[in-house]
């Protein structure tokens, strides 16, 4: 393990890193070559298929979009806690189970509770 | 700790009691749920001791702390039966946000472990977030809330990269080995990152108790909150954020008082100028609350300098005086302003509202005059032997030029405290007669006279720290 | 606590010092705070903060895999899990203006002032 890194073990890390360069800019480069281009007034507004542009685009979402993306953010973080007690599960024992339960069952309470409010309801 | 789970579980249990159809049990369920508390937090009375795993230390102090953030809490929620008849308002979770944000000022006063300050300070700080923002449909509000937020959240940032320095070079967030590394323990890395994350750590937590130069959020912050709700972040936050910022300095970093002892005489100065005499030319009185609330930062400030002994009984005492002063300030002038908007009268927080109010109220002219005066520090109030006993420990710590600029800043005081009184009493207004409800009447009363009591007896708590 | 701790850190560690990371985070520090100072939408400064909060736990990581001390990376689940409670109160508060006002430009916000 005492082996000192040289610059030529960086060398399959500039590989990945020129072909996923290349990758993106070939691809860039290809389309605009080889695609048909027919510009015109109307061609280039958006929404070309006939309708005249309404409004801006951007209209207002529905506020549940915006709870749930919340209530993913808050629950998806707590897993966070179960990994340092996945990994020492057997020293932790029945206590750590315990306390893990306790821990997941406020969760859960606090997923009741939300289920209550009525936001998970999208009608 | 008993208080700390007690309070947790009467959250959860309390959001839960918002689905029942009648929302009036709500608030004598708060209540006893706040008194349960209470009690039981004198339950390690005069044993110290850790929990979980060394993260918590439960003293004499910090149960005296727990106290009066309680006893606060309680006299504000029992001054919010408001509540009950706004449409819009959701009690329940009010309540409970109330009673998580207790479990984190009761986890900052306690703390053991640095990691648990910093729990503390955001559970309290996020329930304020809410709580400021409560009132979704007023502009003043919503903005209120954001500056709030955005700054906290600042300032939150700051004092982790504080913590983060002072765990690089000590290699631990314990305070009994951060207290052992600062008295010459063994260094991991330069004392630099010593000085610097301590002064990171101040910067953060000083914002929190709204001590100048970092107070800039406090006056917006405190007028655009709902009343209620500005009574329990001036009373509740800077309780707590005393409480974490003695026992830091007073335990872990005596050794270095060379180094924060200078900074935070130089806050506490501009503090006290800043504060008082920008609280001279408000008009609101909500803002003046505001300053005043920054200036008494201020004074708490001196105990902190002048840190020994004597400065825990004089946090204790002036904390507790001021709390209850504050509250029935507050309380009078939720009084008045629905008052106002019951008449269909625009809502007013300046000093105009309270004119002519002892006419018509002299109970609540006699409660609001005993509340300035313990503020201004007016001997036969709470607020003078605070006071006293603050000076006194920068008196015996020979730091008398702040002593000097503290005294004459009071006087300063006195002139805005005194306005209100004059308005009340002097001035000609159109108040009626406010009908009060018995029981928010009766904790108005028991603020004044344990105003009173504490003004003439300040041995009844001074003895027990 | 003692320094002869020093052994068990892993050789791989060893290859950047200690130091660059800690001249790394407070870059990144800095840059954040620069961005809560300077920005006026209210998402990009909440960001700027967000910023802010992951150069201390890129900083407490150095350290705590540097002491082999595994409270540092502790500290760094509580500081993840509360920035996440935080992140969700802030976006209401945010929503909540936007439904108010159609704007979060800190600029528009000046209901209050002495």
């Amino acid at each position: 393990m005492n082996a000192a890194y040289v610059p030529s073990d960086y060398l399959p890390v500039f590989i990945q890193l020129i072909l996923a360069l290349g990758f993106i800019v070939t691809t860039m480069i290809v389309t605009h070559m080889v695609g048909p281009k027919r510009n015109s007034q109307k061609k280039d507004d958006p929404f070309e298929c006939g309708i005249p542009v309404v409004g801006d685009a951007r209209t207002p979402i529905s506020i549940k979009y915006f709870l749930i993306a919340i209530l993913f953010v808050l629950f998806d973080v707590e897993v966070i806690f179960m990994y340092p007690w996945a990994v020492n599960f057997k020293q932790l024992g029945v206590t750590g189970f315990l306390e893990m339960i306790l821990f997941m069952g406020l969760l859960l309470s606090g997923f009741y509770y939300v289920i209550r409010k009525g936001v998970l309801k999208w009608e | 700790m008993l208080p700390i789970i007690l309070l947790s579980v009467f959250g959860i249990a309390l959001l839960f009691l918002g689905f029942a159809k009648s929302k009036a049990i709500l608030l004598p369920a708060t209540l006893l749920f706040i008194a349960i508390a209470f009690g039981a937090s004198f339950v390690d009375w005069g044993k110290n001791y850790m929990y979980f795993n060394d993260m918590l230390l439960s003293t004499n102090l910090s149960i005296a702390f727990t106290a009066i953030v309680l006893l606060s809490a309680f006299m504000v929620v029992s001054l919010s039966s408001s509540f009950l008849e706004d449409e819009s308002a959701q009690p329940a979770e009010y309540y409970a946000i109330m009673l998580f944000s207790l479990v984190g000022a009761i986890m900052m006063i306690s703390f053991e472990n640095l990691i648990m300050l910093f729990v503390g300070v955001e559970i309290l700080s996020v329930a304020m977030y809410v709580l400021t923002g409560s009132d979704k449909r007023n502009l003043r509000s919503n903005e209120a809330a954001l500056k709030y937020f955005l700054m906290g959240s600042f300032a939150t940032g700051i004092m982790l990269f504080g913590l983060a320095l002072l765990y690089g070079t000590s290699g631990s967030f314990v305070l009994s080995d951060l207290r052992s590394y600062v008295n010459g323990g063994v260094a991991y890395g330069s004392p630099l990152l010593l000085y610097m994350g301590l002064l990171l750590l101040l910067v953060g937590i000083l914002f929190k108790v709204s001590a100048a130069p970092f107070h800039f959020w406090t006056p917006d912050v405190y007028e655009g909150a709902p009343t209620l709700f500005t009574a329990f972040m001036s009373t509740v936050v800077k309780t707590a954020g005393f409480a974490a910022l003695l026992r830091l300095l007073s335990f872990s970093f005596t050794g270095i008082y060379s180094f924060w002892g200078v900074i935070l005489m130089a806050v506490t100065v501009i503090t006290l100028v800043v504060s008082n005499f920008t609280a001279v030319y408000q008009s609101s009185f909500k803002r003046m609350m505001a300053y005043s609330s920054i200036s008494h930062a201020g004074y708490l400030l001196i105990a902190l300098t002048a840190v020994g002994q004597q400065s825990k009984q004089a946090l204790v005492f002036y904390s507790l005086a001021y709390s209850v002063a504050t509250i029935a300030a507050f309380g009078v002038l939720l009084v008045v302003s629905r008052h106002q908007s019951g008449e269909g009268k625009p809502t007013d927080e300046s000093y105009d509202a309270f004119n002519g109010l002892a006419r018509q109220n002299p109970l609540l002219g006699f409660i609001m005059t005993v509340a300035m005066l313990s503020l201004a520090g007016i001997p036969l109030t709470a607020g003078f032997w605070g006071k006293f006993m603050v000076f006194t420990t920068a008196a015996n710590r020979g730091i008398f030029w702040l002593l000097v600029v503290a005294v004459l800043m009071s006087a300063v005081s006195i002139y805005y405290y005194f306005r209100v009184i004059i308005a009340m009493y002097l001035r000609d207004g159109q108040t009626t007669a406010i009908r009060v409800a018995p029981f928010y009447r009766y904790v108005l009363i028991a603020a004044t006279i344990l105003t009173i009591v504490l003004g003439i007896l300040p041995n009844l708590v001074r003895s027990l720290v | 606590m003692q320094p002869t701790q020093q052994v068990l850190i892993p050789e791989v560690i060893q290859q950047i010092p200690l130091n660059y990371y800690l001249i790394f985070s407070t870059a990144l520090f800095v840059i954040g705070i620069i961005g809560v100072l300077t920005r006026r939408n209210a998402i990009i400064i909440f960001m700027s903060i967000e910023l802010m909060l992951n150069a201390v736990n890129m900083l407490l990581i150095a350290f705590s895999s540097y002491k082999s001390d595994p409270t540092g990376q502790v500290f760094v689940f509580f500081i993840m899990a509360v920035a996440a409670a935080e992140v969700a109160v802030g976006l209401a508060i945010i929503v909540m203006i936007y439904r108010n006002t159609r704007s979060i430009d800190i600029g528009a916000l000046n209901k209050l002032k002495w």
